[in-house]
């Protein structure tokens, strides 16, 4: 198990240096107005040369990227531009994280929850009505883009509930639409995926074996079905965050979340590169890192994983 | 072999069945249309006996068994006839409350495959524990020692170890080995094994074979063996029900099976044993397939592939018809009116072997 999550947390490492790698290079890509700030126009060619070599982007790529390594490691994410000129990105983030952490959080507890119990629901009345309200809106989800129902809840559930238009932060109601909002998505396929796990357990061998020795219908259902169904539930884990990651960028800026969803989106349009690298670093690092603990999770519940690992003592 | 048969007569004579289905008749809905599977079935269990099933793929061996256990899939019923097991009608059962009382601790099963039987995310000791605990009330460290006595007597050597270890540790054998400790661990009277030895190799084969011959003298079973082997039959069998389409055609003890057969189906089952090739001919087969279950069988409905049809089993279906009193076979051929007809070579020749040497005694 041990020598299982050092192999998968190399590789994570690996995975990881690569993808910061690939940003990187990506950044070099972008427009280089991203460097100049509000003054842009009123620069000529030989200033701008100026801006550019003194922030080392005239320097050979290799240059470039050693030097970007050596700042991460130190935690020196570069300085914002445009946003809050010469600031620290990392202190512009360090105000924001909190919020995103909260709410990102927040709608992955929830979506496993209502998503898990609602498999759960549609697997047990399988082709019956609750399953067909389930699988309804796990079609909707998918079908409908995200930001139509992200605005008809904004704009109407919050009138039919009486329920704030935007954030504020001293307000705990204003905190229910964004993260219903953002756990929508997961909650539907963790909902798809545990009904699926349910009803794949419910039609196996085992199953009857367990029946036949004498157990109740309730008892294989939760010491078996369930906790069988569970396990590959972990490896959704890492989508879980993407889905609500994605989600929270829009949503943040919808209702004023003073997150990091909400200033991706601002940097982008006000070309902060400095600041949309770092986003995007961040944004990357979390996904990798939640597939990382979704296979760790799985060979935890799963004991055939480990032993494939150990060479398989079959 | 006369003189154990007549042995076996007696033990049968003076005692009534454990468990007793009578004309059984067993639907399924498939798709709109409803399927007859077991065709008014009849089938004596008695106390402490091994009684084979044999029968073609699809002639409803699993199905009747499983009817005696609650464990039909969900399309499937007992649409009339009686299975008293201890005065309770088992055919009528229909909550699951009243197969609680039954399933485990009165009839246990062992299926064909043991590769899927097992849960792949629990130490088979767990599995085993589910039973104990649930049919024998014990708890704790007592139950525990109950699972490893009970792995011992399956033949699972260092018990301590293997109790933590999960399916994908043992070999087809063992897991075979362990679904059948599950089943002992729910101390049943009745333990159904659905070919119990299909899916594993022929070495272990024999060596399950003798594991379940053992427990049962142990543990005091009445053992159903449902198989396509007949060497398994020769080797286990107290008595043979041969099945064909949904209904027992002939039941008698093994050797009034073997060696005295009578219903036609079994006559062509026992050609085509390899063993009894005559040389140089080519194996029999049985000719043409078993009857759509879909429709209405008239007559025997074994006549359609039977060479030897007599014109009444094209009409009308026949009656159990006694060859001694542990013998039955439902053929017109055993009228007193029927014409004299002559079984195959094959068959005449297991007789005269039964009739030589029962002179030679
Ligand atoms: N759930 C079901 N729905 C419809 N038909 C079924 C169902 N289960 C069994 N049957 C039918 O009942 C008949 C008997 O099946 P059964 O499984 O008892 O045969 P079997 O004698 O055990 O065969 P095998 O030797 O292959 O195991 C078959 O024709 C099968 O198609
Ligand atoms: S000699 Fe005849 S009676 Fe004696 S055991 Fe053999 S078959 Fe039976
Ligand atoms: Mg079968």
């Amino acid at each position: 198990m041990l020598k299982y999550s050092l192999k998968r947390l190399g590789q994570s490492v690996i995975t990881l240096f690569i993808v910061i790698t690939i940003v990187f290079l990506l950044m070099r890509l972008m427009p280089e107005e991203g460097y100049f700030g509000q003054g842009y126009e009123k620069l000529d060619p030989i200033q701008r040369e100026t801006i550019l070599k003194n922030l080392g982007l005239r320097d050979p790529i290799y240059v470039q990227l050693g030097r970007f390594y050596r700042d991460l490691i130190r935690g020196n994410l570069g300085v914002s531009i445009v946003y809050r000129p010469r600031v620290p990105v990392a202190e512009i983030l360090k105000a924001k994280i909190p919020y995103s952490l909260y709410f990102g959080l927040g709608a992955i507890t929830l979506s496993l929850l209502a998503g898990i119990s609602l498999g759960i629901l549609m697997a047990r009345s399988k082709g019956k009505f609750w399953d067909r309200i389930g699988t309804g809106y796990v079609v909707f989800i998918n079908a409908v883009p995200a930001a139509v129902y992200y605005l008809f809840l904004q704009l109407y559930v919050t009138n039919i509930l009486k329920l704030p238009i935007l954030f504020k932060e001293n307000n705990p109601v204003s905190w229910i639409l964004p993260l219903v909002s953002m756990s929508l998505g997961s909650t539907a396929s963790y909902a798809m995926w545990m009904r699926r796990y349910m009803v794949d357990e419910l039609n196996k061998d085992y199953i009857l074996l367990a029946r036949a020795k004498g157990l109740s219908n309730k008892t294989i259902m939760v010491r078996h079905v369930f906790r069988n169904a569970f396990v590959p539930m972990a490896q959704y884990l890492p989508m879980s965050i993407l889905l609500v990651i994605a989600g929270s960028i829009y949503i943040e800026s919808l209702y004023s979340i003073p997150g990091m969803g909400g200033l991706l989106v601002d940097a982008i349009q006000r070309q902060d590169n400095p600041l949309v690298q770092a986003l995007v670093l961040i944004y990357s690092s979390l996904s990798i890192a939640g597939l990382f603990i979704g296979d760790i999770l799985m060979a935890i519940f799963d004991p055939r994983i480990k032993l494939e690992n150990h060479g398989g003592a079959r | 072999m006369h003189s154990i048969s007549r042995e076996m007569e007696e033990k049968y004579i003076n005692q009534h069945p454990i468990l007793s289905a009578k004309d059984v008749v067993i639907k399924f809905n498939l798709r709109g249309h409803t399927l007859t599977a077991i065709r008014e079935a009849s089938l004596d269990l008695y106390e402490g006996e091994s009684l084979a099933i044999v029968g073609e793929s699809g002639s409803g061996k699993s199905v009747f068994v499983k009817s005696f256990m609650g464990l039909l899939d969900k399309n499937g019923w007992v649409d009339s006839g009686t299975i008293n097991y201890k005065g309770y009608d088992l055919g009528k059962f229909k909550t699951e409350k009243e197969w609680l009382r039954i399933r485990g601790k009165e009839i246990a099963m062992v299926f064909q495959d043991p590769m899927t039987a097992l849960n792949p995310l629990k130490t088979i000791g767990k599995q085993i524990l589910e039973a104990v605990e649930l049919h024998q009330g014990l708890r704790g460290q007592e139950a525990k020692n109950t699972v490893l006595e009970i792995l011992r007597d399956v033949g699972i050597s260092n018990p301590m170890v293997r109790y933590n270890q999960y399916p994908h540790e043992f070999s087809g054998g063992m897991r075979q080995r362990v679904v059948i400790a599950i089943s002992i661990a729910c101390s049943p009277r009745i333990l159904i094994c659905d070919e119990p030895t299909t899916a594993l190799d022929v070495t272990i084969q024999a060596q399950i074979i003798q594991l379940l011959k053992n427990l049962q003298k142990k543990y005091k079973l009445t053992i159903i063996y449902i198989t396509h082997d007949l060497g398994v039959v020769a080797k286990v069998a107290d008595r043979i029900g041969v099945m064909y389409a949904g209904d027992i055609v002939e039941i008698g003890t093994s050797e009034e099976v073997f060696y005295n057969p009578q219903h036609p189906y079994t006559w062509a089952l026992l050609s085509s044993l390899p063993q009894l090739g005559i040389k140089g001919e080519p194996l029999y087969s049985i000719k043409g397939t078993p009857p759509n279950l879909f429709n209405e069988i008239r007559g025997d409905a074994f006549a359609p592939r039977n060479p030897r049809a007599l014109k009444i089993d094209f009409e009308l279906r026949p009656p159990y018809f006694s060859v001694s009193p542990t013998h039955r076979a439902k053929t017109w051929l055993l009228d007193p009116r029927a014409p004299k007809v002559e079984p195959p070579e094959a068959i005449k020749k297991l007789r005269e072997q039964w009739g030589s040497e029962c002179c030679g005694k």
